[in-house]
């Protein structure tokens, strides 16, 4: 079974490890810094929360707007500085090919109906993980580029410019928190993804759950393909 | 719900509430109520109006760059809402000093009204854009909205980037108690002079034909159509852009493409994220069986 052990009573779990301490560090330096961007930043979008924008208290979430941002842009810095050969390896992860393909048409039925076998198998990150991790590069970029013109731009670039950076820096809002919050679902809610809190808590995650999973990365692509051709053969 | 039945209802949705949010936004938008009329062919330039804003408004001085001979300070700002510029004829013309009271033109249409996320900028029952200090929390939106620029940022701390927006208020102190505006009364001229909005379009348009008769071809009324329709109207003795004026200006499109779309369908963009991972989390739990998972 995967490498796993069960013997009389009670399940033993081989661990293996996915995450350093410092990814998992960063991690949640990225959460605590992207929640209260994203709580300050709302102030300004939602009726309901008009009242904290206001006045004293708009005054102090511009400021802590500010001051979250300023980690929400040094922890991918950090992260390159400290351990680029890791980040390389993670960039890598990123290339597509026909499993991705399989993983789109296969999403609905796997994520929401619960349906495994048809899910072709999946490298270190599976296409979801590659979108959501796309999705974040290119919204932090541009919310650092829109947010510091707007910071610190004021008067010098063109009104004109400055409109834009407003709307662009709203609408990478709007995206980043739609993946955002299908991300926060999947790592604390989903049922079938109970490791993922696990590893960004502790870096490792289960042997069987790897197999399951992140197939390509466990067994490697070739004989991942085999135990997916095997295991699809009997139902068609 | 298949997915087929979901992509469709949702579709439906976003256009709807596209469709309504337009709606709603456009609606009321008749200028009525009070303005100011200026009229550029009375106006001698004595900055009797500059003056009496600044003391009504206990606005601090500014001090001037001495670069202009006649301009001080330069242009509007935080501590100068009503400025008296000279606009010398282009080269090539006959010489004409044409004077121009620069204040806020209170568009029917705000741009800072529109983008203000605080309430703080507010377009006033009587027809003017009024403005709260209070709740202002100095974003400064409004400053890079107006497509006159007229409102400026008062900062106090570059660092905390504590401020406020500052700019021509029509004298909401004293216009709503039936007094005159600090500019309009202290006009010895009477080059400003204030009332229902209906009434002096008609007044200016009858200045500009007499005007038209006298000779200067050009004259004409600026501020009926502009961004909605102006509360403060100008006769002008030359075409806009000789005072620096874009005739027929809009609210910038960038501005009602964000408020009246973009910002819409966010919400409703995030709002069906919630859903759909609220129905997905539902779906789940009856499929599978936790006894299975690995």
């Amino acid at each position: 079974m995967n490498g796993q052990a069960q013997e009389s009573g009670y399940i033993q779990i081989r661990w293996i490890p996915k995450y350093t301490f410092i990814e998992r560090f960063l991690h949640w330096v990225h959460t605590a810094s992207f929640i209260p961007l994203v709580v300050t930043g709302l102030v300004l979008y939602l009726p309901l929360l008009q009242p904290l924008a206001q006045g004293e208290a708009g005054l102090w979430m511009r400021l802590i707007h500010r001051l979250a941002a300023i980690l929400f842009i040094a922890e991918p810095v950090l992260y390159g500085i400290v351990q680029p050969r890791r980040l390389w390896l993670n960039i890598k992860e990123f290339g597509l090919d026909r499993d991705d393909l399989g993983w789109v048409k296969n999403a609905f039925g796997y994520y929401v109906l619960g349906r495994h076998d048809d899910m072709p198998p999946q490298g270190r990150y599976n296409t979801g993980e590659k979108i959501n991790g796309l999705v974040m590069i290119v919204s932090w970029a541009a919310f650092v580029i829109t947010g510091l013109i707007m910071w610190f731009g004021k008067g010098i670039v063109s009104a004109e410019v400055f409109r834009w950076m407003v709307v662009l820096h709203d609408i990478t809002m709007i995206v980043a928190v739609c993946m955002f919050l299908v991300h926060l679902y999947l790592a604390v809610a989903h049922p079938l993804m109970w490791a993922a809190l696990v590893s960004m808590r502790f870096g490792v995650t289960s042997a069987s759950y790897a197999a399951e999973h992140h197939a390509k990365w466990y067994y490697g692509p070739k004989r991942a393909r085999e135990l997916y051709q095997a295991k699809k053969k009997p139902t068609r | 719900m298949d997915r087929r039945n979901f992509i469709k209802l949702s579709g439906a949705g976003l256009g709807i509430s596209l469709v309504s949010s337009h709606y709603l936004l456009r609606a009321g938008s008749a200028p009525q109520g009070l303005a100011i009329l200026y009229d550029a062919s009375l106006c001698v330039g004595c900055r009797a109006c500059q003056m009496n804003c600044k003391s009504w408004n206990k606005l601090p001085a500014e001090s001037t760059d001495r670069r202009r001979i006649y301009e001080s300070p330069r242009n509007l700002s935080e501590r100068t809402w009503t400025l008296i510029q000279l606009r010398s004829a282009t080269p090539g013309q006959e010489p004409r000093h044409r004077f121009w009271n620069k204040q806020c033109m209170h568009c029917t249409e705000a741009a800072c009204v529109q983008v203000c996320p605080t309430g703080a900028m507010y377009k006033h029952p009587l027809g003017f854009t009024a403005y709260d200090e209070n709740k202002c929390n100095g974003c400064g939106y409004c400053t890079q909205a107006c497509p006159f620029r007229v409102p400026h940022l008062q900062i106090s701390n570059i660092l905390t980037g504590r401020a406020k927006a500052a700019r021509c208020t029509f004298c909401q102190d004293r216009v709503p108690l039936g007094q005159k505006t600090a500019c309009v009364e202290a006009c010895p001229v009477a080059a400003l002079v204030m009332g229902d909005r209906n009434k002096l379009l008609e007044e200016g348009k009858k200045r500009v034909a007499a005007l038209q008769e006298k000779g200067f071809k050009k004259a004409n009324l600026y501020g009926e159509l502009e961004a909605g329709g102006l509360h403060r109207l100008s006769v002008l003795v030359d075409e806009p852009a000789a005072y620096a004026l874009v005739s027929g200006i809009q609210i910038p499109p960038l501005i009602n493409l964000w408020q009246r779309i973009i910002r819409p369908a966010g919400k409703f963009v995030m709002g069906i994220t919630i859903v759909g991972i609220i129905a997905a989390w539902v779906i789940i739990r009856r499929n599978i069986k936790m006894e299975e998972v690995e």
